[in-house]
């Protein structure tokens, strides 16, 4: 596209040095006013963080002074030790962890062989998978998680990590089938004869040929499904009490309350940051895949 | 699997037709809850406001979206830097994301915008308890964290556009502005349309990013209809469920018959391929 874009010779106007340059120009503004508008752009994303992290590294005294203290402080990280010894933020960190990565590993165990399947049937099928994927992600969330509280206070696991993980496969798993099935649609059939001629059954191609060949297809899926049960606040605060509490949940509970507790949920903020910022650079490959794959191949 | 979401959901639509609390079982009431639900104030109050949030934030993400990703698209070596300093917005959780961003206006804070404000000359804004100003932030929050997937998309889409179709608007003499106008976005229609439609399910589902933008949004009027689900028939031990599901079942009636027009083009093309 850029080259085609630089390429603004005219066929009909003489060639020439001053058409040249005047053609040139409109294309360099052009180009200064889009840099100009990505760093502003760049800037505005981050400043929220940026503001975060001064306020929680000044001392809990000066933190919340208004007009703002921006110079001459010692910063301090006691905020973050206060986090530490006066909060089980340890536990909810844990939890949210393992709630993320148990729902990873049971969505991939019931995605794939059901997203390599529907690979494998005709079309229409997989418009209706697009379709319930679409309403599944459109549904208001309250409406499978209240009965799912009522259920789970039924059945006993109301508040455990393992009963917030399978709700969080259950709803976001029409999405990952969805997602997978792109991926294996890419790999030719004619892959699958070959191997079942030779005697493999169909989760021996599953396992021995398909898997292999879509480690990156499944990264990016196992991305998107640790993320989502990571990110989610809404299915955790109904669903979870205090035994299995996650971070997103008690930051909510800090809101509100006096000034020490609202440093801490700054600095608890701050530390669910670092490792976000960390994969939006070290898994943006994926990030980026799944993003266009997942929404833009039908 | 499937039956985790099909159950909640038959349990929602039989207690819309309830009277019901968890744990009970309820008696049946007919259509009373929806009667109840549609003659509530609240309950308008908090369709105008979702259904405005809605329609405002996907105006502005789809254009800023095409803006910035035909911006980005050009890019260089900067381009995995700029992706990674957007994506951070769009991983972090809402909630996380939204608490962040209201420090930046809370004065109780360091009120870090309006101390600007009063820089340029201009009287400190009540951004969290006047209606308007507080509306325009959670705006600008759900803009900030609905970016980066606009953007993606937006960028996979041009890069499907056919390098002949530009070539061919250069010899007409297309300048800048007509190129986009009529040859790049008539061309990613159907991209625009899937990110605005995703917007729009997104948005009419906020809740997490209220719970710090908006502490006092069933006062001043800035409630989301989850909002007010999550209020009437969940939190601190609220049980009237029977109104809560019955604005549930309302909701998705809305939002399947917002999908009417999208579920035909997916079964349209799906046709043409078999």
């Amino acid at each position: 596209m850029s080259s085609a874009r630089t390429h603004t010779a005219d066929p009909i106007a003489p060639a020439g040095a001053p058409a040249r340059a005047t053609r040139r120009r409109p294309a360099a503004r052009y180009r200064l006013t889009s840099g100009i508008l990505l760093a502003v752009l760049c800037i505005v994303m981050v400043v929220p963080f940026i503001w975060m992290a001064l306020s929680v590294t000044k001392p809990t005294n000066i933190a919340f002074l208004n007009p703002p203290v921006i110079w001459g402080y010692q910063p301090t990280f006691d905020a973050f030790v206060n986090l530490w010894e006066t909060t089980y933020f340890a536990d909810y960190l844990v939890n949210t962890v393992a709630v993320a990565a148990i729902a990873t590993i049971v969505a991939l165990a019931i995605g794939l062989p059901a997203a390599y399947a529907l690979s494998r049937f005709p079309s229409w099928i997989s418009a209706w998978l697009l379709v319930l994927a679409l309403v599944f992600r459109a549904l208001p969330r309250f409406a499978v998680v209240l009965p799912m509280y009522d259920i789970s206070r039924a059945l006993g696991i109301y508040d455990t990590t393992f009963a917030l993980a399978i709700a969080l496969v259950a709803i976001n798993q029409p999405f990952t089938i969805w997602l997978l099935r792109n991926f294996f649609a890419e790999v030719p059939r004619e892959l699958d004869e070959a191997a079942m001629l030779d005697g493999c059954g169909r989760f021996a191609v599953l396992r021995r040929i398909m898997i292999p060949l879509m480690g990156p297809g499944i990264l990016t899926a196992a991305i998107f499904v640790f993320l989502f049960a990571f990110q989610e606040y809404l299915t955790a605060v109904v669903l979870t009490d205090t035994s299995s509490k996650t971070v997103p949940v008690f930051i909510a509970t800090q809101l509100g309350q006096n000034l020490p507790m609202l440093q801490q949920a700054g600095a608890a903020s701050i530390l669910l940051t670092i490792p976000v910022v960390v994969i939006a650079f070290v898994a943006q490959k994926y990030l980026v895949s799944g993003l266009s794959d997942g929404a833009v191949k039908g | 699997m499937g039956a985790l979401l099909i159950l909640p959901l038959l349990r929602t639509i039989e207690w819309s037709l309830q009277n019901v609390s968890y744990g009970n079982p309820g008696t049946f009431v007919g259509i009373d809850n929806f009667v109840r639900a549609l003659t509530d104030e609240r309950f308008g109050r908090a369709v105008m406001f979702t259904v405005t949030l809605t329609v405002i934030s996907t105006v502005i993400l789809v254009a800023l979206g095409y803006t910035v990703a035909s911006a980005t698209n050009r890019l260089g070596v900067s381009r995995p830097l700029v992706l990674g300093i957007l994506l951070i917005s769009y991983v972090l959780p809402n909630l996380v994301g939204a608490v962040a961003f209201s420090w930046l206006f809370d004065d109780s804070f360091g009120g870090l915008v309006n101390r600007v404000i009063q820089m340029l000359g201009g009287t400190p804004v009540l951004w969290f308890t006047d209606q308007l100003p507080n509306a325009a932030i959670i705006i600008a929050n759900t803009v900030w964290f609905l970016l980066p997937f606009a953007v993606l998309v937006i960028m996979a889409g041009l890069q499907g556009v056919p390098a002949e179709i530009i070539e061919a608007g250069t010899i007409d003499g297309a300048n800048a502005w007509q190129m986009h106008l009529h040859v790049i976005i008539p061309t990613i229609r159907s991209t625009l349309g899937f990110v605005a439609l995703i917007t729009i399910m997104d948005v009419l589902r906020t809740f997490d990013s209220l719970i710090p933008l908006s502490p006092q949004a069933a006062t001043i009027g800035n409630e989301s209809i989850m909002m007010y689900v999550y209020s009437i028939a969940f939190a601190n031990g609220a049980q009237q469920l029977g109104l809560g599901s019955a604005v549930n079942v309302i909701t998705i009636v809305i939002i399947l018959v917002m999908l009417i027009p999208f579920i035909r083009t997916v079964f349209r093309e799906a046709k043409a391929l078999s």
